[in-house]
């Protein structure tokens, strides 16, 4: 008698702590979709804007074909893997990240040498499109450098939690994948960022 | 020093200022009393420190109203007492889009939510966070910081403002400030009481010390101690806190050039036009103006800014890594 409620109630405490496992890593997983939603959703303005961009420049810069060719390809590459890890469930994966970071290098790259030829285009860059254009575009790269940080340090937290004991026991069993940083790796991207719009 | 250690240093400071002002007013509190009785020893021989609870009472109820005050209506209550304009969503020009989405930026990079933005009518260069909380905290910047700063260098100036709202400042500040207000009114109520004593000893023309008057000048004594006391440790905790919100605009902004030449740029101003309303919250500014630098100032002089953060004093080291 007392040894089966013994027995009931060591069962009951490892039930709850897998329930508290399980709720754990749902939490941790949501969070790090949630932080990743932030900079989803600047993605996607970026996006938005580009071929407004490009419409607006395209009279102008003739002769500028190929910047313009590369920063639509670089927006539909971006736009891929956006699309790719909303998919699958919104968290993303370390070939996801790595697809957006090279779009953004080259997109970074090309949409300051946009801005940069249009300075010598006194029309067009008087224009208030362009100028709102520029600062909108401005703002969306920055919130997407800002919202890295926090988004790096909820897939630390989720990332740690899956390694932990007893944790890891479960952690795949309940489907869980460690989710991807979101790092510039390589130095000329960092660069390119940082030259991507003149001083204005 | 390391940026962590300077904080912990900042804040672990801060309880000892606090307690400082307690301990202050205790002892001038038994230094009035003692005085009391020396001074009016025939007319005041209570068996109660009545003149010293008195003093206690009064600086402590009048500074939990204040805190009270201030905590409960926000940084938007303190941005338009002093005159500011809220920028509302959708903006009305392009400047104020600036200013939205640099809040948003910073907002992002502090890790905090998205602030009240208010632009202060001045033409000098100068801004301030308010608030009790990151909740309700609100920034405010002047015109004259919007058409004379370069973007890095508005958000450098806000970067330190969200800086001072994620260490806690403004909370402490406003604590501080509240102390303050509880001695100036003492001294502003003894004013009171020896005006209408005067004026009762005249009508009854009664012989020698009338215990209120002397109680009154004893009160506008302690409360004068107090006050400067109060005053120096306000502006002494101001001032290290500066340094620290600093180092959080180099953080946040990931760009030491914005912030530091945004100073310099405050160097070459002369303009002094902020609103007069805004004297009692000086130390939230982002520079003072002051001009010369002493026991009151509530901000270190701007070169010793500039070198602190262009030698990332502040600096921890994962964040030096960064930039």
């Amino acid at each position: 008698m007392i040894i089966s409620a013994i027995i009931i109630g060591i069962i009951l405490i490892l039930l709850f702590s897998v329930m508290g496992i399980y709720n754990r890593l749902v939490t941790l997983n949501n969070r790090v979709k949630n932080a990743w939603g932030q900079i989803d959703v600047q993605l996607q303005r970026r996006y938005d804007l580009i071929p407004n961009l490009v419409e607006t420049v395209k009279g102008y810069m003739e002769f500028e074909k190929s910047t313009l060719e590369a920063v639509i390809n670089a927006r539909t590459r971006g736009m891929a893997a956006r699309e790719e890890i909303q998919k699958t469930g919104g968290t993303p994966t370390d070939a996801s990240i790595k697809e957006i970071v090279g779009a953004e290098a080259t997109l970074s790259g090309g949409l300051g040498k946009i801005f940069a030829l249009a300075e010598n285009y006194p029309q067009l860059r008087s224009t208030e499109n362009m100028q709102q254009l520029q600062e909108e575009l401005r703002s969306t790269e920055n919130k997407v450098a800002f919202s890295r940080q926090s988004y790096n340090d909820q897939v630390m937290l989720y990332n740690t939690a899956q390694e932990q004991f007893p944790t890891v026991i479960f952690a795949s069993m309940f489907g869980h994948k460690p989710a991807a940083l979101f790092q510039i790796e390589s130095e000329e991207a960092k660069k390119s960022v940082k030259v991507a719009f003149t001083h204005q | 020093m390391n940026f962590w250690e300077a904080q912990a240093r900042a804040r672990g400071k801060t309880k000892v200022y606090v307690a400082a002002f307690v301990i202050i007013t205790v002892l001038v509190a038994i230094g009035a009393e003692l005085a009391m009785r020396y001074f009016a020893e025939d007319s005041y021989s209570p068996d109660f420190p009545v003149v010293g609870l008195t003093f206690m009472a009064i600086t402590f109820v009048v500074a939990l109203f204040n805190y009270f005050m201030y905590s409960t209506k926000g940084g938007s209550y303190v941005a338009e007492s002093v005159g500011a304009y809220p920028v509302s969503n959708p903006p009305r020009n392009p400047v104020e889009k600036q200013l939205l989405n640099i809040v948003e930026e910073m907002a992002l990079a502090a890790g905090v939510p998205v602030p009240a933005a208010y632009i202060i009518p001045a033409a000098q260069i100068n801004a301030f966070a308010a608030g009790t909380n990151p909740e309700n905290a609100a920034i405010a910047i002047t015109e004259g910081a919007l058409t004379k700063l370069n973007r890095d260098e508005v958000q450098g100036v806000i970067a330190h403002e969200f800086g001072h709202i994620y260490n806690g400042d403004m909370k402490i500040s406003l604590r501080l400030a509240a102390m303050v207000m509880g001695f100036l009114f003492i001294i502003y109520l003894a004013m009171r009481i020896l005006q209408f004593s005067g004026l009762r000893r005249r009508s009854e023309d009664d012989k020698g010390g009338n215990p209120v008057m002397i109680a009154a000048l004893v009160l506008i004594v302690a409360g004068a101690i107090t006050w400067v006391a109060g005053s120096i440790l306000k502006s002494t905790v101001s001032r290290e806190r500066e340094y620290l919100a600093d180092a959080c605009a180099v953080q946040f902004t990931r760009n030491p050039e914005g912030i530091a030449n945004a100073l310099r740029k405050i160097g070459n101003d002369s303009t002094e036009d902020m609103p007069k309303e805004g004297a009692a919250f000086s130390h939230l500014y982002f520079d003072e103006h002051s001009g010369f630098s002493s026991l009151f100032a509530t901000h270190p002089p701007l070169e010793k800014r500039i070198e602190a953060i262009e030698g990332k004093e502040y600096l921890p080291e994962e964040w030096k890594k960064e930039l």
